[in-house]
């Protein structure tokens, strides 16, 4: 009774903020109002993407975006509303986490959705996965790390964001690349595990860049690696996996899709709209002041992207399961 | 601490324009705690994008005020209507509900008011004071340790069981077994969760909560509504509570205060937990034990105190090492991003005109609090002249929104009708729901850490013995544990003999 007018009166605020009168350019053929499904409470990251795209997404679209929430089962309640139960007319869209997306039906054969069920629209952040360890840690570099695997298999603690996220499977697949064997410990999200790395409860946290920045700089964390194509700009002084001779590459990725088979015109337009969010440049000076790593994949190459995580962590999956499972 | 910086804090919020908005604030959290199933985090994550816009020191003050009003709010309900309207306020049940039955419901109100102050006031000040000192204490808080202060938590089951020790016991053990359904954590296995995916993520705690305390109480106005003879309360001549009670209870207040800064310090426990802490500290220190859980301020002071304190405590890891403690400060750590901060321990130096904007907005809101606490409180006494027919149709709906609200999901409203015919059940065979809350709420907590423990310790029960804060705490618990069994008075017979010679 009292959420719903909160959040009407909130829509009306962010519409009358985002309607300027040139707004207009296009009408899109999906309707004038976008519900997007999210799968995770509000004010997480996915609320805070949703937060710095929507709004300008509105006003090159010119329409209204409203914001489900729905909750449970890491975001697979949403994903199986927009696979099976959404209309295919482009008025409901969903922010897809990967390889959350695809992790979720691949490890629990209860969840039924599949991403050949949905539009994949566009990839829009990637945030790197770094290997952080606390600042009075004995490992000063990730070969470090590496040899007191190698002397004692299966003891030094990794922590990451839980099974099923984007860190336990890099964890592992960095133990397949190296030959080596961590002891995987799972926390409920990345805070808590980046804050044990930090009182040196654990060796050492897989994590993600965005979310231990201001820890790194700090001096309370130190990164040994991170799984990026090439060295970020924000820590040029951290090595990637791949100068160290480990080809793995992985993060955690936000984007949005559709239901599958959405009219071919409304694809088009809302590809086209990301294409253009990505040119302007107070998004992606807003994205940067947020700690957001911009990686905007549209259409068939973020669909691509998708289909490879799908069959890479399938594998993963296939290998490990019955060590995970016990 | 940087003292020019503190003082641009303080000016920062003293502006006409910021006080309106921590009364504003103050005013819409106590709006929000009242209702059953609304919660502090939920209204904060809905106003963060309304104060993208804001002046960052009238944005943090608003969301700040908020959170600290709706800390308070849940009580309201709680003691009116036996509907804990947030999480925390569930232990504020057990005696101010009773209290609000012999027609003292002002009296109870008035105390929760004035000890919530007190609590926030006191969090405000360690918060400005010693976040520095005390956020470091964090990070000596692993998985080994939060484990330890979970098995605490459980003993408390022990003393809630008032009457009978058995049915206490069971209601403690179905709330730790009723914790098990979801996804495992190391396993990522969903139990007992008959492919159902709502329930991948566990039994929403709040869901529970809602069912097995409200659903029952509506029932029960029901069934007496044609009886009458209801006691009205009165009110106006005793919300004010008299000074030589607060000063009765300022030894409560002080030591729960401090409870709720230390559980709200420690991420992963909050306002709900400590308020169970708080509540049977209060209960171990008392003269008389008989009197709680039939109309004992004292056990109205210690709940309320202790989840209002942790609103600094939670606010103190996440300003001196940008790590939250708990889901509503994540989110004010949101709101600090917007402008432009990146979370980390630099927030009290690099960005402390911001920063300390913060920490005086929560102590002013809790200024905030006690004037417009007073004059809301007043007004919603009047909710027990209402026939009760009308109110319990009045919390059955406001149970059913709230339920829904939570996660968007209808799912979530059956399971909390479920809980609510069971709790009526519970009521009628004399089963209390509290250790049964204790139960959901400390389950989790205890297993997950007891499996990451397991990880770190290469599977050896050794490693709680490495940590001496875990030794202390686990020693702590065997203690609680000794003292609700006959061993205890055993052990004392021979000391107290020998102390009074006859």
């Amino acid at each position: 009774m009292h959420a719903k007018p909160l959040r009407h009166w909130l829509t009306i605020a962010a519409v009358a903020i985002s309607l300027s009168p040139l707004a207009q350019a296009a009408d899109y053929v999906g309707g004038d109002e976008i519900t997007v499904l999210q799968g995770f409470k509000p004010g997480g990251g996915s609320d805070a993407l949703a937060q710095l795209v929507q709004p300008r997404l509105s006003e090159i679209l010119g329409v209204d975006f409203v914001n489900e929430y729905m909750p449970g089962a890491t975001g697979a309640v949403a994903w199986t509303r927009l696979a099976k139960q959404s209309p295919n007319d482009g008025s409901t869209i969903s922010i897809t986490n990967t390889p959350m997306l695809m992790t979720n039906y691949i490890m629990n054969d209860a969840i039924t959705y599949k991403t050949d069920e949905m539009t994949p629209i566009a990839n829009v952040v990637t945030d790197p996965g770094i290997v952080v360890v606390s600042a009075d840690s004995p490992y000063q570099t990730i070969e470090d790390l590496f040899a007191a695997a190698e002397q004692s298999p299966g003891t030094v603690t990794i922590g990451n964001s839980g099974v099923g996220g984007d860190d336990f499977f890099t964890t592992i697949l960095l133990e397949q690349a190296k030959g080596l064997s961590f002891k995987k410990v799972p926390f409920q999200g990345d805070g808590p595990s980046a804050t044990a790395a930090m009182g040196g409860k654990i060796d050492a946290s897989f994590n993600n860049v965005g979310n231990v920045y201001g820890q790194v700089e700090s001096g309370n964390l130190r990164a040994l690696a991170v799984f990026a194509e090439k060295r970020l700009t924000s820590l040029p002084d951290v090595p990637t996996m791949k100068e160290k001779g480990v080809d793995v590459v992985a993060g955690s990725s936000r984007g949005y899709s559709a239901p599958a088979d959405i009219p071919e015109e409304a694809r088009q337009q809302l590809i086209e709209a990301f294409q253009t969010l990505a040119k302007d440049p107070d998004f992606q000076a807003q994205a940067e002041k947020r700690a957001m790593n911009l990686d905007v994949v549209t259409g068939d190459d973020y669909r691509a992207m998708i289909d490879k995580m799908e069959s890479d962590y399938r594998e993963i999956w296939d290998s490990v399961k019955d060590q995970v499972g016990r | 601490m940087d003292s020019s910086l503190v003082m641009i804090g303080l000016t920062n919020v003293l502006s006409v324009n910021n006080i309106a908005c921590i009364l504003g604030g103050t005013l819409l959290g106590l709006f929000v705690g009242a209702m059953p199933g609304l919660s502090a985090t939920m209204a904060l994550a809905l106003l963060l994008p309304l104060t993208f816009s804001f002046d960052p020191a009238t944005g943090l003050s608003m969301l700040a005020s908020l959170y600290v009003g709706a800390s308070y709010g849940g009580s309201i309900a709680a003691i009116l209507l036996r509907t804990p309207g947030t999480p925390s306020a569930a232990a504020t049940v057990l005696d101010g509900f009773p209290l609000s039955q012999q027609g003292k419901a002002g009296q109870a109100l008035g105390i929760s008011l004035f000890a919530s102050f007190f609590g926030g006031l006191m969090s405000g000040i360690a918060l400005l004071t010693a976040a520095p000192l005390l956020g470091t204490l964090v990070l000596e808080f692993g998985p080994v340790e939060l484990f330890a202060i979970a098995v605490l938590g459980i003993t408390i089951i022990g003393s809630l069981a008032q009457g009978s020790v058995i049915s206490g016991l069971l209601s403690g053990g179905l709330g730790l077994l009723l914790s098990t359904v979801g996804m495992d954590l190391t396993t990522g296995t969903p139990r007992m969760t008959f492919g159902q995916i709502n329930l991948f993520a566990g039994i929403d705690f709040t869901v529970a909560l809602i069912g097995l305390f409200s659903v029952p109480q509506a029932l029960t106005l029901i069934e007496n509504s044609h009886r009458g003879g209801k006691v009205a309360s009165r009110i106006t001549d005793r919300l004010m509570p008299r000074w030589c009670t607060i000063k009765q209870l300022m030894p409560n207040i002080l030591r729960s205060s401090g409870i709720g800064i230390v559980v709200g310090l420690i991420p992963g426990t909050g306002g709900d937990t400590a308020s169970w802490f708080a509540y049977n500290e209060a209960k171990r220190f008392a003269k008389d034990k008989s009197r709680f859980g039939k109309g004992e301020i004292a056990g109205v002071a210690a709940p309320e105190a202790a989840n209002n304190a942790v609103v600094g405590g939670a606010l103190i890891p996440t300003i001196a090492l940008g790590i939250p403690g708990s889901s509503s400060t994540a989110i004010l750590l949101g709101a600090l991003m917007v402008q432009g901060i990146l979370p980390g321990p630099n927030l009290l130096t690099d960005y402390g005109d911001v920063t300390y904007t913060l920490i005086w907005a929560v102590i002013l809101a809790n200024i905030a609090l006690l004037v417009v606490g007073l004059a809301f409180t007043k007004m919603s006494v009047s909710v027990t002249r209402i026939p009760d027919g009308f109110i319990a149709c009045a919390i059955l709906t406001l149970c059913i929104i709230g339920a829904f609200a939570i996660n968007n999901s209808l799912f979530d409203v059956g399971l909390m009708l479920g809980f609510g015919l069971f709790g009526y059940w519970m009521s009628k065979a004399g089963v209390s729901p509290a250790p049964m809350v204790i139960g959901l709420i400390l389950g989790p907590v205890m297993e997950t850490s007891f499996q990451q423990s397991m990880l770190i310790g290469n599977d050896s029960f050794g490693v709680f013995l490495e940590s001496p804060i875990a030794t202390v705490l686990l020693i702590l618990a065997l203690l609680s544990i000794l003292q609700a069994t006959p061993f205890f008075r055993w052990l004392r017979a021979p000391f107290k003999r020998r102390l009074k010679p006859d």
